[in-house]
């Protein structure tokens, strides 16, 4: 089963991170990336550069259109995320719970649509 | 997608290697240790032949063939690790040739019966997680490669690899011999190599896409283990029980999905379409099983399909002799999974008001009374005693609680058409 973890945050709440932690908080999540890519549960783990790099693309007639934003001024947004194949809903719950950041604030774990069915 | 011809192993090379690749394995072990190392020698052997034999023909005696290579590779491996080591050296020159080339004439079949189970055994070790049991059974007993299961689980090579490499060092770390377990250990890892052919099974035969045309359908590879594992325990009910669930629910599949991929319930399924050769198997199978006893879940299971299988269609299906099964597995193996699919059999014996109060007593689980299953059963139910609003609402919140995208579609189909018909 496939799951996705969000962590979420905004400008003030990464420079409320003092810059001489910022080693130890990199290398916590370095080791959470090793230990769950070496099990074969972790498929991947990204994260997103700053808000004022991401743009708005649009489509017309055919021909794409770039603009800045979004604008997400104090709001919090997607920090990083991770992608886990894992046997179940209470393991992906204990690798989320096992995140370093997961001290701090909540992840989410949302559950990745899949094409199996059972029988009807 | 229901059926992918390409995806068969019609390949006579390919079927052969896949054949030989638990013994081979089995030999290799058994000689040198070293279940993890072994492993991939043997990997590599069969990718050799897999290369050469299509080409070159197929030797004489195939499995010496795959042992030499596979024990070279493992002799090199040997010496690379341990360079400083003169320890191998010897081993091989104590090895002698001939060994390495043929079986010894005087091989007990039984040893080699052991050796294949104590593989699968080894495999289906009770310390790996359910995917790493998997994943191992299908390289180092299905001979299938890490690409291909790779590409049937729907995650990277490299994640995969790094499953199967975890597994085997779990393995080594755990010191369990390569040998079979003996007295109640035996039942209770024969009980988890059965779960996980069982997972195998139900992985390729619920999924209805893949990337990968070539990979090998899964549910076809578990039949084919389960059929092998048969040869080697043929006086096991619940291996016969579990071969014939399998073969009665793979009768289905060409009538489960529409050609756009949506799902079709049981009860509107086309029974022209269903694979009568393996109904027949399958109802033989259990049938000449059942009365020897004792009497397990996958018989049990397997026993509900046939009755399932051999109706006309759904009205003329022995419904009480359902519910008498299910009664039977509720005692043998109670689950929640059992229970909603009695309620079903006791709505269509007594009623649905009946079914529905049955389902009642699985509310106060708190995980359950959410589920999408039970929200769906409970649907299904309220539809069949007319409350249309009820059955809706059920369906509507079933298909936001299931991560399965063509339930999902299914369920919002079913609640649209009780809104607005």
């Amino acid at each position: 089963m496939k799951y996705l973890l969000l962590i979420y945050g905004n400008q003030e709440k990464w420079d409320s991170v003092r810059a001489e932690d910022w080693p130890k908080v990199v290398a916590e999540q370095e080791a959470f990336n090793k230990r769950y890519r070496d099990t074969g549960e972790l498929i991947g783990a990204y994260g997103l550069s700053d808000a004022p790099t991401a743009r708005l693309v649009r489509q017309k007639d055919g021909v794409p259109v770039v603009t800045d934003g979004p604008y997400l001024e104090t709001r919090e947004y997607i920090g990083s995320f991770y992608l886990l194949d894992v046997e179940s809903e209470q393991r992906a719950y204990e690798i989320a719970a096992d995140m370093p950041w997961a001290r701090r604030d909540p992840v989410e774990v949302w559950p990745i649509m899949h094409e199996s069915a059972a029988d009807l | 997608m229901t059926a992918r011809p390409a995806g068969r192993t019609d390949h006579p090379v390919e079927s052969l290697l896949r054949e030989l690749a638990p013994q081979v394995l089995a030999a290799v072990v058994r000689r040198y240790g070293q279940f993890d190392t072994a492993e991939d020698a043997v990997q590599e052997a069969l990718i050799a032949a897999a290369e050469q034999w299509p080409r070159d023909g197929v030797p004489d005696n195939p499995r010496g063939w795959l042992v030499t290579v596979a024990s070279r590779r493992l002799v090199d491996e040997m010496r690379s690790e341990h360079a400083r080591r003169r320890r191998e050296d010897a081993l091989v020159a104590a090895t002698p040739a001939s060994e390495l080339l043929a079986r010894p004439a005087d091989a007990e079949p039984v040893a080699d019966r052991d050796d294949s189970l104590s593989l699968l055994f080894l495999c289906c070790h009770p310390a790996l997680s359910a995917p790493s049991q998997i994943a191992l059974t299908l390289r180092a007993v299905g001979g299938l490669t890490t690409a291909q299961i790779a590409a049937a689980f729907l995650v990277p090579e490299t994640t995969m690899a790094q499953r199967i490499s975890r597994a085997k060092q779990t393995i080594r770390a755990s010191g369990v011999p390569f040998a079979m377990p003996a007295g109640p250990d035996r039942a209770e890892r024969l009980r988890s190599v059965l779960h996980v052919l069982y997972l195998i099974f139900n992985e390729g035969y619920t999924a209805t896409t893949g990337p990968n045309l070539t990979s090998p359908l899964l549910s076809d590879e578990a039949i084919r283990l389960t059929r092998w594992l048969r040869r080697l325990l043929p006086d096991d009910p619940e291996v016969a029980g579990l071969l014939a669930l399998m073969l009665l629910t793979d009768a289905r599949r060409p009538a489960r999905t529409r050609p756009d991929g949506s799902l079709v319930p049981l009860a509107e399924q086309d029974r022209g379409k269903w694979d009568r050769q393996r109904i027949a198997e399958g109802v033989a199978l259990i049938t000449e099983t059942l009365p020897r006893g004792p009497v397990g879940p996958y018989q049990l299971q397997a026993a509900i399909a046939a009755v399932h299988d051999e109706a006309e269609d759904v009205d003329s299906t022995d419904w009480p002799q359902i519910l008498a099964l299910y009664d039977l597995l509720e005692k043998v193996a109670p689950s929640p999974a059992v229970t909603l699919n009695r309620a079903v059999a006791v709505a269509k014996v007594h009623g649905p008001a009946a079914g529905l109060d049955l389902l009642a007593t699985l509310e106060s689980d708190r995980r359950m009374a959410n589920h999408h299953r039970l929200l769906a059963t409970r649907a299904h139910l309220l539809a069949e005693s007319g409350d249309r609003a009820g059955a809706a609402a059920n369906y509507r919140a079933a298909a936001s609680r299931t991560a399965s995208l063509p339930e999902r579609r299914y369920l919002a189909a079913r609640a649209a058409e009780l809104t607005t018909g």
